[in-house]
């Protein structure tokens, strides 16, 4: 369908919408218009993602002269896929309407590990041994040299890229990752550099938060996106934590004992042509190699002109071809300054005494017997008593290992993964004065008898992370089903939204139906609170709700867990007492474990048993990352029960110092920021079960503190309005009984457009028929 | 013998243990008559022969004596005890020849069957069966007892409950249990400290399928370098160390014993498959892919100890093998079904046919290759959103099925338009065929169906439409007529007595129909007599329909006989094709003299 909103033409791809989409595109148009950042919470399962891509786009088809660029961050791959599959469905749309003047270019970029397609880098375990082995193919030295040596081996996918030059282009449409791989095995081009490539060309790009957040990713790929770009973050409710990770470091023995390997290697590479470095002095002189095949006459003038790079400053890194980049500074690119790299680490022996230093440094601060906390200013401070390190040394420590690797034509990377996390740390700490804690402690908590000593460099301000994304471009929208309380967001992110508002959903039907269950079938009280969890009566009492209800829901039931530990609990106990083999008679189980592909798989299995009608069970972990990013929508989840309110443990020293940073610097007390954030991962677990009006599904909050007003009123209002004062405080029976009534409601066919006076489902001529104004009127 | 009776002396016992009462047996072709010595004791026996089923008797030197035991019908049997065996020898010949005799007499009918000579079994599941459905039973006595059908008519109509047994192999192959398995309780025999676990091969094709590196070591070890016994010991013992979750323990017990670290260790065969069948994996779910994404979550980068992430020990991982990972492989196991097919009977066989399977389905696998259309379209499939969009399929009415009263009630106008005289028309085309027609027509249709497939309708639509008008008229004045309970039907208002002998009127109407035209074309003579006996009997119930409508009461005379109106019309065209038949073959046999009727 298509239809005016004030001067701009919007393309739909369906017949209807929901009028809350037509609000959402109302809000999110004067966003536009008026330049400025905006948030919006809008229930799951009313179809955001499409509202949003058909608006932005079809607001650049109607401003030709100025088109934005579109820049949608989502938090995992597969999302990637399925936002792709969306506009690709709303651009065939828009091309049949429009023509070909509507074709656009959209690319979803990822890392080579999901692009590349030579298959002899893929047989790589991981990330970074794939990342490895495309630079030990196509880093220009490597190149060069198989140039003159034929026996050298190169990526023929590379090669042809490069042969093709500015003919490798990609014609408009929109390419999902699959689509690119498979574009890039029919031309014979690398679909990772030739995205790489398009990705300033292209109208929409779809890709990860981490390519735009996280400082290390976003100085090489999103340098250059113009300022006239629209950035959306969806699914953006835990997009706090995901900045303050960006910015957070830890060391642990491991990486001190690695980071010497890695400097002795470094130094090995230096000492076997000392020779070469002594002559290289602040003059430097033509020195002749005489090493290995590797060096030739050509090394004298690249480690000069290293020399010169870091006399000038570390900004030229642009200047680098594209396959010698790697994970770029930590620090966030303003916070660089545009100088000279310090004298007493210019030259490489210096550098890796500097960092020999730093290291032993560290590892005396991991010798420590109590949990130590400190501010980096006065970390800093300690450093430069104690290991003579200055803090303008620590802050180019990681760019002076960067060029020193170069020129030292390193390419195996992966290997020197510690004594880099090592320069992200001192980099870190060098650049920040605020805003951070370094906290030292010797051992887990939970496990006091293993000494494992960690130093963790902890990020609290979620601000720092986004604070360039906010300021470099245009509009900046941040949405997400569970974005309540709604005006907490821009205090933690400090920033000033022109929009923010929050929808509710206009239902047809009462297609969900949450309960909070407070009492077990024997009457007595259910919780995970810390004295409560290990009570056998409680484990007995949740497995006899779960029992009861696999016996009465039909297809998919999905179950969220506190936390691993808590799960491998339960789960044993209910092996062990015989209703894990009960609840298997009614329906397959399936768990998620921590090992990312046994869960793939598993979730793969779940969906196939749901499909082919013999209903499973899954088990999984709030703040997981199956709660994260997997939906469980139609037959895939009809009820879900959250097992518990989950808390971050609150024990934990990283979470104690954010709270008082929070609460000293936001004023946001520890208490509500605690329930806050759980509350959002519960309305997080439990939204996953919804994705249309026609779906629907149940929710149970298996814990009688749910029913507590305090915390229940966190929960977003889509799910507040529908949880009846009848449904507060539950035994399994009563719960059980609601939940045959409701199945039995919801299997009779009914009316999609909703009733006479309040429609649920407009076509477009409900949309002619009145102005701007009347859907508000109907809304609310 | 060609005197037609044999005279013996011989000693008559009721049972085997029985002394027996010596005196004369005689046998003549009708009777057999045996006579004591002594007038006074009570063994007189006076037996026809017809009764006598079978005979058994002793061996010559054997250690018994020589007996003869005649088994009758009722299964009694009558056993004699002869002098010596040449006396034996001359009644069995003779029992045998008389048997046989009648056994030409009463075989005669049923020639077309000739295995009427039953088991015991089959005889015993006929039994079995008719005691179960009384219905079947009421049949059985009405037509069988009265001659109206054999026994063996009865039946063939019924072959497949009496082959019940037999299919219930077939029907349907059995999953995989789906409680897991993993807990094989142990029984102990409370006195010493040894355990005992029960095998079955079932049990054992699940460990194998779910466990595909004991399936290999199986295959390896079994039986060149240990005895079955062994390998089954030493998994054991591997499941019981898993299963205290010591896993340094596992790790010092599986350094000293190689083939026991087979079972420890991570299954090696599973983690190779599940990297291949994680690139066939949903797109909207490989959070493999997102890993690979994953910049801030670098070794060491990210908050590393904030609780959300668990502590595991890193040492002796190859050891550890958990109980998620035990319940998912189970589940994928169960979902994936059970490929083997054959007799569950030994270890090894089940090994191997595990393995062939396996193998057929990883060439399978192969030639399957890519799926990656197959994945896009998935994931088109699952992005759009359905109820947004008109739905794809044609457009068609919701059927509610709340009260069907209300689609009847809504049909009354129409039926009542429509009235009877459609009615006749099915009638009509049902009899007016003759086999040229049909033959015709079948060919003709047998010719489309080769040409174009089994696209259209068996029956033309203009025929469904009618059989629909009249299926819906009958049904919507019902309803109209009873009115306000949807739940209620016609036969609930009858009195109970007439229902059921609607009812029973109705099967046996349908049995009697299925034979009738089961016979035609008459081709023997055999048949012939058959439909005789089949249109006496049908016309036999026809006035009885007749009774039951003059029975009721006159304000449910009229449903009554909408419910016999159709029993009528099925026994009227039955007759009326027996007639046309008649008259056709009687007029052949002017021609033919020596037709078989």
């Amino acid at each position: 369908m298509k239809f005016q909103i004030e001067d701009v033409t919007v393309y739909f791809p369906y017949d209807h919408i929901y009028p809350e989409q037509y609000s959402y595109m109302i809000e999110l148009k004067r966003a536009l218009d008026a330049k400025g950042h905006c948030l919006l919470e809008m229930p799951t399962g009313t179809g955001k993602t499409i509202a949003l891509l058909s608006l932005i786009t079809s607001y650049s088809l109607s401003k030709p002269q100025s088109p934005i660029k579109l820049i949608y961050c989502t938090r995992t791959v597969h999302e990637m896929e399925k936002t792709l599959a969306e506009l690709k469905l709303l651009h065939n749309y828009q091309i049949k309407h429009l023509g070909p003047q509507a074709r656009i270019l959209a690319i979803g970029l990822s890392s080579r590990k999901n692009l590349c397609v030579n298959p002899t880098v893929l047989a790589a375990e991981n990330r970074d041994s794939v990342d490895a082995g495309c630079r030990k193919l196509t880093a220009s030295w490597v190149r060069a040299m198989a140039a003159e040596n034929p026996n050298v081996p190169t990526c023929q996918f590379f090669e042809n890229y490069e042969k093709a030059a500015s003919a490798a282009v990609l014609p408009p449409g929109v390419y999902t990752l699959q689509d690119l791989r498979a574009f890039g095995k029919e031309k014979g081009w690398c679909p990772y550099f030739l995205a790489r490539h398009m990705v300033q060309f292209a109208n929409v790009v779809v890709y990860s938060y981490q390519y735009l957040l996280d400082p290390k990713v976003a100085g090489i790929i999103s340098k250059e996106m113009q300022k006239e770009s629209v950035v959306v973050f969806d699914e953006a409710h835990n997009i706090d934590n995901v900045c303050i990770e960006a910015l957070s470091v830890s060391v642990r023995r491991q990486t001190l004992e690695g980071a010497t390997r890695n400097l002795n290697r470094i130094s090995q590479e230096i000492d076997s042509r000392k020779n070469l470095f002594h002559k290289l002095g602040p003059k430097p002189t033509y020195a002749v190699g005489l090493f290995h095949g590797r060096f030739k006459a050509t090394d004298a003038s690249r480690l000069r002109s290293e020399y010169n790079r870091l006399v000038e400053g570390l900004a030229l890194r642009g200047n680098l071809p594209i396959t010698d980049t790697w994970l770029s500074n930590p620090a966030l690119p303003d916070d660089i300054l545009k100088e000279a790299v310090p004298g007493n680490i210019r030259r490489a022996e210096h550098f890796l005494h500097v960092l020999r230093r730093l290291v032993q440094y560290l590892r005396g601060r991991l010798e420590t017997d109590n949990v130590e906390k400190e501010s980096p200013v006065g970390f800093v401070a300690s450093i430069s008593s104690h290991a003579g390190i200055d803090q303008k040394t620590l802050k180019f420590c990681y760019d002076r290992l960067h060029s020193l690797m170069l020129t030292l034509e390193i390419t195996d990377t992966d290997e020197f993964l510690h004594i880099q996390t090592i320069c992200d740390f001192a980099t870190l700490i060098g650049t920040y004065a605020r805003g951070f804690s370094i906290i030292i402690e010797p051992f887990d908590e939970r496990m006091p008898h293993i000494p494992d000593p960690v130093l963790q460099l902890s990020c609290h301000d979620a601000s720092l992370a986004i604070k360039p994304v906010f300021d470099r471009f245009q509009s900046v929208v941040i949405t997400s089903g569970t974005l309540s309380p709604i005006d907490l967001y821009p205090r933690l992110l400090n920033f000033h939204p022109v929009v923010s508002r929050s929808f509710t959903m206009s239902l047809t039907r009462d297609c969900i139906c949450p309960m909070v269950l407070t009492r077990g079938s024997d009457q007595l009280p259910v919780s995970t609170k810390f004295d409560m969890r290990s009570d056998p009566g409680v484990v007995r009492n949740y497995g006899k709700l779960l029992l009861e209800m696999v016996s009465v829901v039909p297809d998919g039931i999905v179950c969220f867990f506190v936390s691993y530990s808590y799960m491998d609990g339960i789960i044993n106990t209910w092996n062990d007492s015989g209703i894990l083999k009960e609840i298997m008679q009614h329906k397959l189980v399936f768990i998620e474990t921590q090992d990312v592909v046994e869960t793939t798989l598993a979730l793969d299995n779940y969906r196939r048993a749901c499909d082919c009608g013999r209903g499973a069970v899954f088990f999984s972990v709030a703040r997981g990352k199956v709660a994260e990013g997997i939906d469980f929508d139609r037959h895939y989840g009809r009820l879900v029960i959250m097992f518990g309110v989950p808390f971050q443990y609150t024990l934990s020293k990283i979470l104690l110092a954010r709270l008082e940073y929070l609460r000293d610097t936001f004023q946001i007390k520890e208490g509500d920021f605690l329930t806050f954030d759980a509350l959002r991962q519960a309305a997080q677990c439990v939204g996953r079960v919804i994705r249309s009006k026609a779906d629907y599904g149940m929710m149970i909050f298996a814990d009688k503190r749910y029913s507590r007003h305090d915390k229940r009123s966190k929960l977003p209002s889509w799910i507040l309005s529908h949880l009846r004062d009848a449904n507060l405080n539950l035994s399994t029976d009563m719960a059980l009984h609601i939940a045959r009534e409701f199945l039995r409601k919801m299997a009779q066919p009914y009316d999609k457009t909703g009733g006479s006076d309040r429609k649920t489902l407009l076509s477009q001529e409900d949309l002619e028929k009145m102005g701007d104004g009347s859907v508000h009127e109907m809304l609310y | 013998m060609a005197s037609g009776h044999v005279t013996k002396r011989a000693k008559y016992k009721t049972t085997i243990k029985d002394p027996g009462t010596p005196g004369t047996l005689r046998m003549t072709l009708e009777k057999i008559l045996f006579v004591p010595h002594n007038p006074k004791s009570a063994g007189k026996l006076d037996v026809e022969f017809r009764f006598i089923k079978g005979q058994k008797h002793t061996k010559e030197g054997s250690s018994k004596p020589p007996w003869l035991n005649l088994t009758n019908n009722q299964n009694g049997s009558f056993i004699f005890e002869f002098e010596n065996y040449s006396d034996l020898q001359d009644c069995r010949d003779f029992v045998g020849k008389v048997l046989a005799k009648s056994g030409e007499v009463s075989e005669k009918p049923t020639v077309t069957y000739p295995d009427e000579q039953l088991s015991a079994a089959e005889m015993e599941l006929r039994i079995k069966l008719l005691r179960e459905d009384s219905e079947l039973q009421k049949l059985h006595k009405q037509f069988v007892l009265s001659g109206v059908l054999t026994e063996a008519e009865f039946w063939a109509t019924r072959k497949k409950l009496l082959d019940r047994e037999a299919n219930k192999k077939t029907k349907q192959r059995l999953g995989f249990k789906s409680a897991m398995i993993s807990d094989i309780k142990p029984s102990t025999d409370g006195r010493t400290n040894k355990v005992t676990f029960n095998l079955t091969p079932e049990i054992i094709l699940q460990i194998f399928a779910e466990k595909p590196a004991v399936h290999r070591a199986f295959l390896t070890y079994v039986p060149n370098k240990m005895s079955e016994r062994d390998f089954w010991t030493k998994y054991f013992r591997a499941e019981y160390l898993h299963s205290t979750k010591n896993s340094v323990a596992a790790a010092a017990e599986a350094a000293e014993d190689e083939e026991l670290a087979v079972f420890l260790k991570q299954d090696d065969i599973l983690a190779s498959e599940s990297r291949s069948k994680i690139r066939r994996v949903d797109p909207t779910l490989d959070m493999d892919a997102d890993e690979g994404d994953d910049y801030t979550h670098l070794p060491d980068h990210g908050i590393f100890r904030d609780g959300s992430k668990e502590v595991t020990e890193s040492e002796n991982e190859l050891y550890r093998r958990t109980l998620s990972q035990d319940i998912n492989r189970h589940a994928a196991v169960v979902l994936e079904g059970r490929a083997v097919d054959v007799e569950l009977e030994d270890t090894r066989s089940v090994a191997e046919a595990l393995a062939r399977s396996k193998q057929e389905s990883s060439t399978k696998g192969e030639s399957y290759g890519d799926t990656s259309r197959e994945r896009l379209d998935r994931v088109s499939r699952m992005t759009e959103i359905e109820d947004l969009q008109a739905p794809n399929n044609l457009p068609l009415a919701p059927l509610c099925i709340k009260d069907p009263r209300d689609y009847f009630d809504s049909q009354q106008v129409n039926a009542l338009r429509t009235s009877g005289d459609e009615l006749a028309g099915t009638e009509q085309i049902k009899c007016s065929l003759s086999s040229q027609e049909v033959y015709g027509s079948l060919r003709e249709s047998i010719s489309v169906i080769k040409a174009m497939g089994l696209k259209d309708p068996i029956v033309k639509p203009e025929v469904a439409h009618q059989v629909f008008d009249a299926l819906t008229q009958s049904i919507s004045t019902t309803k109209y007529n009873i009115g306000k309970n949807p739940q209620e039907s016609v036969l609930d208002r009858l009195p109970k007595k007439i229902k059921e002998e609607l009812l029973h009127h109705w099967t046996s109407i349908l049995e009697l129909l299925r034979h009738f035209w089961a016979s035609y074309p008459i081709t023997t003579s055999y048949l012939y007599t058959k439909v005789n006996r089949l249109k006496d009997a049908m016309s036999h119930i026809y006035p009885q329909l007749e009774e039951i409508k003059g029975s009721v009461p006159s304000d449910l005379r009229h449903q009554v006989s909408l419910l016999i109106r159709p029993m009528h019309q099925a026994l009227d065209a039955a007759i009326q094709h027996y007639e046309a038949d008649m008259q056709k073959r009687s007029a052949r046999s002017g021609e033919r003299p020596n037709g078989y009727a």
